[in-house]
């Protein structure tokens, strides 16, 4: 067992560990945001994605003791306080959700391409969320929801 | 009459729940007092098996082990009863379940797993359905390996064969495909006074329901399935995986029980689509008209049956393709092998016969030196047409509108411009 | 996975200093893209894992007067982003941005994809084909060994228990030397390589060969270099049809070595265009004006 600090959604958390735990277990068993899945265990659907530090990886791909001490954002924590973030929003207009299990994961994705590339082309966008799979929609409402998420984030901008 | 969701986007009802992340999937839940299970899969595909629990059983954590000899009744099965709960005697398939371990963790249950010990007697297996057709093949299950056959006749294929200006053949064969929903199975269930209730991602609470009840011997009102949200399903989760397992161990142990499956176990314990070889023979008079169709189409539903019978029904009434052919003769047939088991899966058995009836289609075009849209418009169904089975068409048929379409979005005549 | 012990080290002496006291029950993790499912599957058997994804002096990328450096711990994404603005190491931006997906790029490391040696890493090619060389150290030593040799079969490397892969180096390119990369996969993103070429060119007047590297991944039990393939080229003026004689060659290479793989038949044919592909990238590096 070992102790571990890290900061998820803006909170700071000590949990106990065991030395085998992945990011995701912690995240899912120890601080209970089931929102971040897991599909395959072996970074190949993305279902588990959170943004570490600012850049997307797979919560099945990180060990719990190498998370120490970084920031953490899973899909329970981009919503700003009762408002849906305008990637959610746009996923939802858009039909780019079926069975809902890519769904946070894909969420994760877009954000970090958009807060790297505030415009994407479509092709960027596909590059983007080339790490995770959907069995259900074929991936261009997706797609179009990221294209529109993109419109809403800059829109926002401009009237800052 | 005004119509509200008709021709509307709408938002979905359960979309809010999903972009949040709050939506619930059976792995998800988390009760407390909660313990794990695991199951034991053959790692053979035809064999006699014993199983020796008696060292897994004292590691420190692991509760109980459920083998066959805690199953009141047991089989299921959607249409045969072909499955055991839990195999007593024999595995049919790699992945058959046969133990269920249930544990105070996770971790423990998977230690418990691997100490179980297996005795493997292997016998002779089937994999290939024209083997497993023979008198002589090894038999998966008790009787014949050929578990349906479907015949479909009309007209005279023979004689107008004959008369035919163009007759192709070709034999077409397609793949086992996996559904790969995104959810791997998981499932909680618990007691709620002298009833069970199961949670799962299900696309037949009601008949998971049936099936748990007959193998558990309770009466139908004391099983309650509860439907999480599921991770897609395609056809993978219309068979029982784990239901009558959790219910069981809920039942015996008293206790809130989990089970996640891996990605590797879940393509283990799931149904695929059926791979099939098909024969085709397809003739046509010197109009482009096609006259006569045999074709026979055999689907291997590995070691269970699942949704076989359906399954290769809906090819044979399907193979002759949206056409207006007057003598059709068809014979489809589901056979047993040691493979993985096949079911239900997007299409049900009609999205296989594309593969051999639209290349004979082509073939037969070229054969005619007719442009294979001209020939496909000439031949496809409207209203008013009679299929093989014998129904009248008699309404909402555009298919012909579609492959015009098609045509002018492909811009086809001006590719083929210049050729045969 | 049977993990009893996790150390963390911000600094590549106290790491050391972990490796010499577990040895061979330790392992390094970086990324962990790798390793992570060698445990799950339990082929990796080490009981204890030190992590290297915090030090900072790995992930450094320099350049000096003749070399360029990489740090073992410089992912994929700062590797495609560090080499961007240099046209004429476009191959290696192309190799980086191949790897798997986006998250699998901004966690695995240059050093994990040499360390692991599967047959099919995409960053092994192109660095075979710049002639790099590895420093390992080791408490109280260092020592430096060609790419080449560093490997010595399919995943497995000369690294000893407890030695750490720390940089990685090749000199940098002249006006007249160029690298280009291909590679094929399966599907675009998340692809293992089914094969992969990189062709590393130095040209002389009328496009003759002065001198050549090509290596290839997935090809053998590990990447490697095609030497027949470069004796071939050497000193000839490489036009259509000398290339094409070269892709001729490496298919029968190809031939020899994956003799009775069911993959055989496909590769030997796909190979030849992927290597066209290669050279022609590596002719047009060539000739982009200034070195780096």
């Amino acid at each position: 067992m070992k102790v571990i600090q890290l900061k998820v959604n803006g909170g700071v958390y000590k949990v106990d560990i065991e030395e085998d735990m992945r990011l995701l277990d912690v995240l899912r068993d120890k601080l209970r945001l089931t929102g971040t899945k897991e599909g395959c265990g072996e970074g190949e659907c993305g279902a588990c994605t959170v943004i570490m530090d600012g850049v997307s990886v797979n919560a099945c791909m990180v060990m719990a003791f190498q998370a120490e001490g970084k920031e953490i954002i899973t899909i329970e924590g981009i919503q700003r306080k009762d408002e849906l973030h305008p990637i959610q929003r746009a996923f939802l207009e858009e039909g780019a959700v079926q069975c809902g299990f890519c769904t946070p994961g894909m969420i994760l994705s877009a954000k970090a391409l958009l807060d790297r590339n505030p415009s994407p082309s479509r092709k960027e966008i596909r590059e983007g969320i080339s790490g995770n799979l959907c069995r259900c929609t074929g991936y261009n409402q997706i797609i179009t929801s990221v294209e529109k998420a993109s419109q809403y984030l800059r829109r926002e901008e401009e009237e800052k | 009459m005004k119509l509200e969701v008709v021709g509307k986007s709408v938002i979905r009802v359960d979309g809010l729940a999903k972009i949040t992340g709050k939506a619930i999937y059976p792995q998800d839940l988390f009760m407390d007092d909660m313990v794990f299970g695991k199951t034991l899969r053959s790692k053979k595909p035809h064999a006699h098996v014993k199983i020796d629990i008696s060292k897994a059983k004292t590691i420190p954590g692991v509760i109980k082990i459920l083998t066959y000899k805690d199953v009141p009744n047991n089989h299921h099965g959607v249409l045969l009863k072909d499955h055991e709960v839990l195999c007593s005697k024999k595995v049919r398939a790699i992945g058959d379940p046969l133990a269920f371990v249930i544990a105070v963790t996770e971790k423990i249950a998977k230690r418990a797993i691997e100490a179980i010990e297996v005795t493997y007697e292997e016998i002779k297996g089937v994999f290939d359905p024209f083997e497993a057709m023979k008198e002589d093949a090894p038999k998966v299950h008790d009787g014949s390996n050929i578990i349906y056959h479907y015949k479909l006749r009309k007209g005279d294929v023979e004689a107008a064969f004959e008369k035919c200006h163009a007759v192709v053949e070709g034999e077409y064969k397609t793949s086992m495909v996996d559904h790969a929903f995104l959810q791997p199975e998981a499932g909680l269930a618990y007691k709620d006074g002298d009833s069970i209730v199961v949670c799962v991602a299900t696309q037949y609470p009601h008949f998971d329901q049936l099936e748990i009840a007959e193998a558990l011997i309770m009466p139908l009102e004391k099983i309650k399935v509860i439907n999480t949200a599921v991770g897609g399903a395609f056809g993978g989760r219309e068979d029982i995986t784990m239901q009558i397992h959790l219910a069981l161990a809920a039942m015996l142990t008293g206790k809130p029980v989990k089970t996640i499956y891996s990605r590797e176990e879940s393509f283990e314990a799931h149904s695929k689509r059926h791979p099939m070889t098909m024969y085709y023979k397809t003739g046509a008079n010197s109009e482009g008209k096609l006259m006569a169709m045999k074709a026979k189409i055999i689907g291997d539903t590995g070691a269970y049956a699942s949704w076989a019978i359906n399954v290769l029904r809906k090819a044979g009434v399907h193979a002759t393709g949206p056409y207006e052919i007057p003598n059709v003769k068809i014979d489809s047939y589901a056979v047993y092998t040691n493979n993985p088991f096949a079911g239900a899966m997007r299409g049900f058995g009609a999205a296989q016969v594309p593969i051999g009836h639209e290349q004979q289609m082509d073939m037969l075009a070229e054969k005619l030196a007719i442009d294979p849209i001209t020939f496909r418009l000439i031949n496809c169904f409207t209203v008013g047409s009679k299929t093989a089975t014998g129904q009248v068409l008699e309404e909402s048929i555009p298919l012909q509108n579609c492959i015009e379409a098609v045509a002018e979005a492909m811009n086809f005549s001006k590719k083929t411009e210049g050729a045969v | 996975m049977e993990i009893k012990e996790v150390f963390r080290k911000k600094n590549v002496k106290e790491t050391l200093e972990i490796l010499e006291h577990y040895q061979e029950q330790c392992k390094i993790i970086a990324g962990g893209t790798d390793i992570i499912i060698q445990l799950r599957e339990g082929i990796e058997k080490s009981s204890v894992l030190v992590d290297i994804s915090n030090i900072e002096e790995l992930k450094v990328v320099k350049e000096t007067e003749k070399w360029i450096e990489i740090g073992s711990g410089v992912t994929f994404t700062e590797i495609a982003r560090e080499f961007t603005l240099h046209d004429k190491f476009s191959a290696l931006v192309e190799a980086a941005a191949s790897v798997g997906s986006p998250q699998i790029r901004n966690a695995a490391t240059i050093g994990g994809n040499i360390c692991n040696a599967s047959p099919a890493a995409d960053f092994i090619p192109p660095l075979l084909a710049l002639n790099a060389v590895v420093v390992l150290e080791r408490k109280n030593a260092i020592r430096e060994m060609c790419l080449e040799e560093f490997i010595i079969d399919k995943e497995k490397v000369a690294l000893k228990a407890d030695e750490l892969l720390t940089k990685i180096r090749f000199k940098k390119l002249q006006t007249n030397q160029g690298l280009g990369f291909s590679k094929l996969g399966f599907r675009k993103a998340l692809a293992i390589s089914k094969i992969s070429t990189a062709v590393f060119l130095e040209l002389e007047e009328n496009n003759k060969c002065k001198g050549t590297r090509i290596a290839t991944g997935a090809l053998g039990r590990h990447g490697l270099r095609e030497r027949r393939v470069e004796e071939f080229l050497q000193e000839k003026a490489l036009d259509p049809s000398t290339v094409h004689q070269g892709g001729r060659k490496l298919q029968k290479e190809i031939e020899k070595r994956l003799y009775g793989r069911p993959s055989l038949a496909f590769k030997k044919e796909a190979v030849i265009g992927i290597f066209h592909k290669a050279v022609d990238k590596a002719f047009k590096s060539c000739k982009i004006e200034g070195g780096i």
